[in-house]
C-alpha cells in the first residue's frame, strides 16, 4: 500500500504519527512541569512551603525532559581569556525506570581525532569505546575526558535522585544574564559517596523553578566549580537553559561554556545502553 | 626486503619499535618575585562577571559530520644500536582510512585500511594492512549479524591480553610498541559474527573459517593466511551479576587444539580507581617446540588510579604458564637458532617469552600545559629482570598532533630486552587529521 492509498483510506502517515507522538510527549512533559509548579503553588496557597526536594525535582524537570531524548552539547573551553579547545558531543539520554536517574550514551563528534568515540554512562558505570582499537574500557568518574568538564557535567543528571536537598533560605542574586532573580538557596548533600560532587549549593528561581546558579564542592569542602544556567529557550515544550557557564573553583580563568542545541525527543533503545552494543552503535 | 624489518613470519617493524617484539638477532626566589608582580598588577581577573562576559562572546565552530575518518602520519627517527652495530636512520609515512557508513537503517558497511611506507637508511618498503572490511545487518534492535574481516578484540588489560584470541598472527606492520597502536594496527579476522543483546547482558557467536595456509608478504596482500590459518569459533557472553559488575565469559574452539576458556572482569573501586582481571586457560602445547600438552593458565590483572590533576597510573601483572621459567629461559640462550625461533613464535602469538612480567603506564592529559599529553610505559620482565621504557610527549593542535617518542631498553645478554641489538631510539612524529 503506498502513501497515497494509506491517506485515502484514512491511515495516518508515518510523519504525522511521529509528530503526533512527539506532541503527545511534549504535552506530557509540559503537564509534569506545570504539575510540579502547580503543586508548589498549592503548597504556597495553603501556607505549606514546598519542600526542598520538591523544588529540586521541579528544577530537574526544567533542565531535562523526562522522556528519552537527544541533544547536541558543545564545549568551548577558555584558559586565561583565550579559547583553547572546542568539543562537540551528541548525547542520548533515557531515564532508568527504577532509579529515575538518566542513563546516557555520548558520541564524540569533534574534534576529529576523537570523532566516533563513545562514552556510556549508567550511574558510576562508565565505559569508553574507541572505534580505532575496538576496545571498551571501563573508566572512573575522576577520569576527565574533556578538559575541565567532568563526565557528570556533560551528561543528563537528575539531582533529586542523587542528593538530599534542604532549604537554606531565599536570596536575590545576579543570574547568568546579570539580571536579579529571587531564588531559593538549596543545600544538596550526596546520598552516596559515589557521585561526582559531595555537596552542592543550588540557587533556583522562586517563581518558575528555573536553575540559576550552582556551586559544586568536594568532600574536603573545596569549591570545585561554579555554574551559571542561562540563555533559556523554549525547547521540547518547556523553557530550558541552553547554556551553562562553568568556572573552575581553583582557577577562575579556566572557563567552559557548555551549549545545548538540537533538542529532540527520540527513541533511545535499551540496546544502545548496553556495553556490548557499543561497537555496533551507529547514529543516524 | 630490508633485514631490519624482516620478522620471522612476515611482519615488518620499525627498528625503534624493536623491544617486546624484536626478533632480529643482530625556585623559591623567582616564585616570590612572580607573586609580588602578580599582586601588584592592576589587572584583575577572576570574578564570575568576567567569565560570563567571556561566554557572551563564545563562537561555536561549524561541525561537519562525516562517515570518514582519515589521517596521515610522518615520522623521522634515529636508532642507537649496541656495538658493533652502527646507528641507523628511520622514517615512515602512513595513511589510515576508516569508513563506517549506513547503507540503510538495517545495513552498514565498514572499511578500515592502513598503508605504511617504511624507510631505513634511504631504502623504502610499502606494507598495507587491510584491517577491516565487512557488512552488518541489524536484524532487530537487539540482534545483528556481521560478515567479513572484523577486528574482534576481547580483553580488559592494557599491556597483555590473554583472552584476545584473534590477536595471534594479526600484526603485519608494527610502527610503535604503544599498546594502543598494537591493538589498532592489525589485521582483522574473516568471520561470521552474530550478536544478541538484552538488558544487562549479551551473547556473541563467531565462526572464523580457515581461508589460507601461508602468510603473504606482498605489499598489498590481504594476507588471509595470517588472519585465518585455521578454523575457529568463539562464544562470548556478558552477564550482569551485580550493579556495575558484568563479567564476560569466553569459549574458544580451534582446529587442532583443545577448547580454551576465558574471563574478563572489572570493577570500580571508588571514585578514581578501576580494577580489572583477564584470564585464559586450557590444554595447549607450551610455546617451546616439543613441549608436552598440558593445562596452561594465562593472566593479566591490574588497576588504574586517576589523580585530581587527570594523571592516570596503571599497574599490571602478567603471567603466562605456557612461557619459559628462569632455568628454561637461560638454557635456551645457549642455542641462538632455537632462541630466536622461540621469540619469533612468541611475537607471532603476541604472548610473553617468560612466565612473569609487570608493566606500568602513566598517562597525563594536559600535563602542565593545555593540549600537552605525556605517556610513559615501563615494562619489566620479572624472570630475567630486563626492562624497557617508552616515553611520549604529544601536543594537540586543532587538526594536527606533534609527538616525540623515546624508547630505551636494557638487560643482561640473552634477556628479553638485553638481547635486542638496539639500545635506544628517538622519533619525531606528526599526525594530521582530515
Amino acid at each position: 500500500m503506498n502513501k497515497a492509498m494509506e491517506q485515502s483510506l484514512g491511515a495516518k502517515p508515518a510523519v504525522w504519527r511521529t509528530d503526533h507522538h512527539a506532541a503527545q510527549r511534549a504535552l506530557k512533559t509540559r503537564c509534569r512541569v506545570w504539575g510540579a509548579s502547580l503543586l508548589l503553588a498549592c503548597c504556597a496557597a495553603v501556607g505549606a512551603a514546598p519542600s526542598a526536594q520538591q523544588i529540586l525535582s521541579a528544577s530537574d524537570a526544567i533542565r531535562n525532559p523526562e522522556q528519552p531524548f537527544g541533544v547536541t552539547s558543545t564545549l568551548i573551553e577558555y584558559r586565561n581569556g583565550k579559547q583553547v579547545q572546542t568539543s562537540t558531543l551528541a548525547v542520548y539520554a533515557r531515564a532508568d525506570a527504577q532509579s529515575g536517574q538518566f542513563r546516557n550514551l555520548i558520541r564524540f563528534v569533534a574534534p576529529q581525532r576523537d570523532a566516533g568515540k563513545l562514552l556510556l554512562k549508567n550511574g558510576n558505570d562508565l565505559w569508553l569505546y574507541d572505534p580505532s582499537s575496538k576496545a571498551s574500557i571501563r573508566i572512573s568518574p575522576q577520569q576527565r575526558l574533556l578538559g575541565q568538564a567532568a563526565n557528570g557535567d556533560v551528561v543528563t543528571v537528575n539531582l533529586a535522585v542523587d542528593y538530599t536537598a534542604s532549604l537554606v533560605g531565599e536570596e536575590t542574586i545576579a543570574d547568568g544574564e546579570r539580571q536579579n532573580r529571587d531564588t531559593y538557596l538549596l543545600k544538596l548533600n550526596a546520598k552516596t559517596p559515589d557521585v561526582t560532587y559531595h555537596r552542592i549549593d543550588y540557587w533556583i528561581d522562586r517563581h518558575n523553578n528555573q536553575p540559576v546558579k550552582a556551586k559544586f564542592y568536594s568532600s574536603s569542602e573545596h569549591l570545585l566549580k561554579t555554574a551559571y544556567y542561562r540563555r533559556f529557550q523554549k525547547q521540547l515544550g518547556v523553557s530550558r537553559p541552553t547554556e551553562t557557564v562553568i568556572i573552575d573553583g581553583l582557577d577562575p580563568q579556566w572557563v567552559t561554556v557548555l551549549r545545548s542545541s538540537d533538542f529532540a525527543f527520540r527513541d533511545v533503545p535499551e540496546s544502545w545502553l548496553q556495553r556490548d552494543f557499543l561497537p555496533r552503535f551507529k547514529a543516524e | 626486503m630490508m633485514a631490519h624489518w624482516q620478522m620471522g613470519r612476515g611482519t615488518r617493524m620499525m627498528q625503534s619499535t624493536l623491544g617486546r617484539e624484536a626478533l632480529a638477532p643482530q625556585q623559591c626566589s623567582v616564585a616570590g618575585m612572580v607573586l609580588i608582580v602578580l599582586l601588584a598588577s592592576p589587572v584583575c581577573w577572576g570574578d564570575d562577571a568576567d567569565a560570563l562576559a567571556l561566554a557572551d562572546q563564545a563562537l561555536e565552530p561549524a561541525v561537519a559530520r562525516s562517515d570518514w575518518q582519515i589521517f596521515t602520519e610522518g615520522m623521522l627517527g634515529h636508532v642507537n644500536q649496541r656495538a658493533p652495530l652502527d646507528d641507523i636512520r628511520i622514517s615512515r609515512a602512513s595513511v589510515d582510512v576508516l569508513l563506517d557508513t549506513a547503507i540503510n537503517p538495517e545495513w552498514r558497511f565498514t572499511l578500515a585500511n592502513r598503508a605504511d611506507w617504511l624507510g631505513q637508511d634511504g631504502q623504502y618498503e610499502v606494507v598495507n594492512t587491510l584491517k577491516e572490511v565487512y557488512v552488518s545487518w541489524q536484524a532487530q534492535p537487539n540482534a545483528a549479524l556481521d560478515l567479513g574481516r572484523i577486528n574482534q578484540r576481547n580483553g580488559v588489560a592494557l599491556g597483555y591480553n590473554p583472552s584476545d584470541y584473534f590477536k595471534v598472527g594479526a600484526l603485519r606492520s608494527v610502527v610503535s610498541i604503544a599498546p594502543a597502536s598494537l591493538r589498532e594496527n592489525r589485521l582483522g579476522v574473516g568471520m561470521l559474527r552474530g550478536q544478541w543483546v538484552w538488558e544487562g547482558g549479551a551473547v556473541n557467536a563467531v565462526f572464523a573459517p580457515k581461508l589460507a595456509n601461508q602468510r603473504q608478504s606482498a605489499a598489498f596482500s590481504p594476507d588471509w593466511g595470517a588472519s585465518n590459518p585455521v578454523s575457529r569459533y568463539l562464544l562470548t557472553s556478558s552477564v550482569q551479576v551485580l550493579p556495575g559488575f558484568a563479567p564476560q565469559f569466553l569459549l574458544l574452539g580451534e582446529q587442532g587444539q583443545s577448547p580454551q576458556v576465558g574471563m574478563n572482569a572489572s570493577i570500580l573501586a571508588g571514585d578514581a580507581l578501576t580494577l580489572y582481571a583477564e584470564y585464559s586457560g586450557g590444554r595447549s602445547a607450551a610455546l617451546l617446540p616439543a613441549a608436552p600438552v598440558a593445562w596452561h593458565s594465562r593472566l593479566a590483572s591490574g588497576g588504574t588510579y586517576t589523580f585530581a590533576n587527570n594523571l592516570s597510573l596503571s599497574l599490571e601483572y602478567h603471567y603466562d604458564g605456557a612461557a619459559l621459567n628462569q632455568s628454561q629461559w637461560r638454557a635456551l640462550w645457549l642455542n641462538p637458532a632455537d632462541y630466536w625461533a622461540y621469540r619469533s613464535a612468541v611475537f607471532n602469538a603476541q604472548s610473553l617469552p617468560t612466565q612473569q612480567a609487570a608493566m606500568s603506564f602513566i598517562t597525563w592529559r594536559d600535563a602542565g600545559f593545555k593540549a600537552l599529553d605525556l605517556n610513559w610505559m615501563l615494562r619489566r620482565d620479572l624472570v630475567d629482570q630486563s626492562w624497557q621504557s617508552w616515553l611520549e610527549a604529544r601536543y594537540h593542535f586543532e587538526r594536527m598532533d606533534w609527538a616525540l617518542q623515546w624508547q630505551y631498553q636494557n638487560g643482561a645478554p640473552g634477556s628479553q630486552y638485553g638481547a635486542l641489538p638496539q639500545r635506544h631510539s628517538l622519533q619525531a612524529v606528526v599526525k594530521y587529521f582530515f
